[in-house]
């Protein structure tokens, strides 16, 4: 027994020092490899958001960018300037009208397109899988510039199909009624495939094994959706729901292409209308608009944490 | 390594409390307030240009400059210059972050919209004396002239003029392109009751740049939108409000499409659909292309209709030297050069960009096409937009008044009340 703890106790006691000094050496080398990472991250990340931060207090313009410390504090100023401004707080309400709307769209489109890859389709999947997928990683310019040709007025394939069964189709884009839920489609479209790609994988987690007892006990395809799959997937919900809304929330590239935030404002976002704001040499006001959409990014994604958390 | 984002951590807020301290410290503005009276521009030294040159320059002429800079690099054999094409959605940015960080080119294309935030900025160079100045076109010295101090030089210019159908108007029996406003109106309403025509004459209903086509409108009737010292904004005028209301009656009255498509003025223009819209030289050879061979016979283009005169928009860019340059005797000469009227017939060869001085008109190929010498009319008038250095926010509230107007029936004076107000908050930077 002596000599065994005496034994152990050596080998402890040599062993300790020799790891902890390769503990050391990995922990430096550790450092050494992620200093490159680092340094990049708080120089172009960090120090940006701190910095946008600052000038969101500030009177900042771009008659300052040579003296950028030059400037005055003004406190809450600029954010006074954003809630007061007509444009921005219709922004903000498009940018609120479009995630409302589009992100229940897309996780729904995204999820029926994955349960039917899922179970119904057979030797096509793959097709379907890359053709769902495709407007993901399209050029956002390319699909603009089908789709207002898809959406022009007078002979766009969608009026001329609209006319076939004797509607008149509205100017989607033209009309102040039509052009932010016509963006909204698009949006879906051009999404779904992401949300559909996360979801097939979460699919495959959930157990056989449940549905075929829950069949067993005469449960129908639909019940067994709602009490088994949608359970198993949460946490792949979760965090769909959490990169749709953030996504959506910044909403920008498709007014910026499609409709230049026109007509009439029907389709600005907030994104678009702070990067105007940015585009004019106003960085302190912009620099506020930009902390709102942050914190309100932050706020949702925090409900949207605490809602969906496991019970 | 369970130690290692500790420090970190407490790095990242060290950081950030010796930022914030160091701003703290650092802030607040200098007392002496604007930038003042320029200083007189140093005159250019004698002798070939040596040394090189960076040049910046959009879009087309950015692919096309190197061609023109052969002979200024044969006749200055020490000298060379690289050129930069910068796209032009980028430009902007691109500019006011090269000022900030002083890397700025030593000459550029400048577009002209840009002159008084550049100025502000402290970013050009008043022109030295070297170059004469008086054989450019009004609207265009304007257009370099801020606060009085000339900066840079008119490179090339544009200006808009109405273009249309002249086989539809024999058809509506309009013989004679008319030369004033109710002629305008009664033309386009032939278009429609006579030729065929759903709309009788193409114009913007407000969004991006509509300004540009009421500004002409504005001040053909002796209005302006901002005082003659730069420092006051006068949207509000009766001048000002007969003109919109002219614009807005084409709307209401049903003969311009209050929510055209994007894109099909040239389709339009050539099927018969929309037979007139204002526009600048490039859409002489759009309208060519789309419309095919002998397309060329059954257009006209004339000056656009006289209120108390005919005035258009004169756009355009400028070439600037930037403060700062290295080699700024180079970049002047550069400039000259380019503003010689041969080299700006050669230019007109290569990219039939208009040249901005005068007497480069009275040559050949420049004067052959009779459409340009319309374009020539115009351009002794055509007024540039105001050298303000906030002057493309202001121009996009004036663009969703605009819209107002001519989509929502909104009254032109409480339109430029507005963008009166907008205005008076933005300021004129100055």
């Amino acid at each position: 027994m002596s000599t065994l703890t005496t034994d152990a106790g050596r080998s402890a006691g040599t062993a300790r020092p020799r790891r902890s000094r390769r503990g050391a050496a990995e922990a430096r080398a550790g450092l050494l490899l992620a200093l490159p990472f680092v340094v990049l991250f708080l120089v172009f990340t960090a120090w940006p958001v701190l910095q946008s931060m600052i000038m969101s207090f500030t009177d900042m313009r771009i008659t300052d960018i040579r003296t950028p410390f030059a400037v005055d504090f003004v406190g809450l100023e600029n954010y006074r300037t954003a809630f007061a401004d007509p444009v921005f707080r219709r922004a903000a309400l498009n940018t609120g009208m479009f995630v409302l709307l589009g992100v229940p769209l897309t996780i729904t489109a995204g999820l029926a397109a994955a349960v039917a890859l899922n179970r119904g389709v057979g030797r096509l999947r793959a097709v379907f899988r890359v053709g769902f997928y495709t407007p993901v990683i399209t050029s956002i310019v390319a699909v603009a510039v089908v789709w207002r040709f898809l959406l022009q007025p007078e002979n766009g394939l969608v009026n001329t199909v609209l006319s076939w069964v004797g509607v008149d189709g509205p100017h989607w884009l033209g009309d102040e009624r039509t052009a932010l839920l016509s963006l909204v489609i698009m949006a879906v479209w051009r999404n779904f495939g992401t949300s559909m790609v996360i979801f097939l994988a979460g699919l495959q987690a959930v157990d056989p094994g449940l549905h075929e007892a829950a069949a067993l006990d005469g449960a129908g395809r639909w019940r067994r959706f709602v009490s088994i799959t949608l359970p198993s997937i949460r946490p792949t919900m979760l965090f769909v729901l959490v990169t749709t809304s953030i996504g959506y929330l910044q909403f920008f590239e498709e007014p910026f292409v499609m409709t230049g935030g026109g007509p009439l404002n029907a389709t600005i976002s907030a994104s678009m209308y702070t990067y105007n704001q940015f585009g004019f040499g106003n960085y302190g006001v912009a620099g506020a608009m930009a902390y709102l959409t942050f914190v309100v990014i932050g706020i949702v994604t925090l409900v949207q944490f605490r809602l969906m958390r496991e019970k | 390594m369970s130690t290692t984002p500790r420090p970190t951590r407490r790095t990242v807020t060290g950081l950030g409390a010796a930022a914030a301290l160091g701003l703290l410290a650092a802030c607040g503005r200098s007392e002496e307030g604007g930038s003042g009276a320029a200083e007189p521009a140093a005159p250019i030294a004698e002798g070939e240009a040596t040394g090189s040159l960076t040049v910046w320059a959009m879009g087309a002429e950015g692919e096309k400059l190197p061609e023109l800079i052969k002979g200024f690099e044969e006749a200055n054999p020490d000298v060379s210059v690289e050129v930069t094409p910068v796209p032009w959605d980028s430009a902007h940015d691109k500019f006011t972050s090269a000022i900030a960080a002083g890397t700025a080119p030593d000459v550029a294309q400048v577009g002209s919209t840009w002159m008084a935030e550049f100025v502000g900025l402290g970013a050009l160079e008043p022109t030295p004396e070297e170059i004469a100045t008086d054989d450019y076109f009004a609207g265009a010295l304007d257009s370099v002239t801020v606060d009085g101090t000339v900066y840079g030089v008119p490179w090339y210019v544009e200006t808009r003029v109405v273009f249309y159908r002249t086989d539809l108007a024999e058809q509506a029996g309009i013989t004679e392109p008319p030369s004033d406003w109710e002629g305008l109106l009664a033309l386009a309403r032939a278009y429609q009751e006579q030729a065929d025509a759903d709309w009788g004459l193409s114009l913007q209903p407000g969004g991006t740049g509509s300004w540009q086509t009421v500004m002409p409108l504005i001040w053909s009737n002796g209005g302006g939108v901002v005082d003659d010292s730069g420092a006051e904004f006068t949207f509000e005028s009766s001048q000002n409000e007969e003109a919109l209301a002219y614009y807005q009656s084409y709307f209401t009255d049903g003969v311009s499409d209050p929510a055209p498509a994007d894109g099909t003025t040239e389709q339009d223009f050539v099927s018969g659909r929309v037979p007139m819209f204002i526009s600048g030289p490039w859409m002489m050879s759009a309208v060519e292309s789309v419309g095919g061979e002998d397309f060329a016979d059954k257009y006209g283009v004339f000056v656009m209709p006289q209120k108390e005169t005919s005035s258009s928009f004169l756009g355009g860019a400028n070439l600037g030297v930037f403060q700062g340059s290295e080699n700024r005797d180079a970049a002047w000469k550069l400039v000259q050069h380019l503003s010689t009227p041969e080299v700006q017939v050669e230019w007109f060869g290569i990219s039939t960009d208009l040249p901005a001085l005068q007497s480069s008109w009275e040559d050949e190929t420049v004067s052959a096409n009779e459409k340009f010498e319309v374009f020539r009319t115009q351009l002794d008038t055509a007024q540039a937009p105001p050298t303000v250095a906030t002057w493309e926010q202001v121009a996009a509230k004036f663009d969703a008044q605009i819209e107002e107007v001519c989509k929502n029936d909104l009254a032109p004076a409480d339109a430029l009340a507005t963008i009166q107000s907008e205005a008076q908050g933005i300021g004129t930077g100055a």
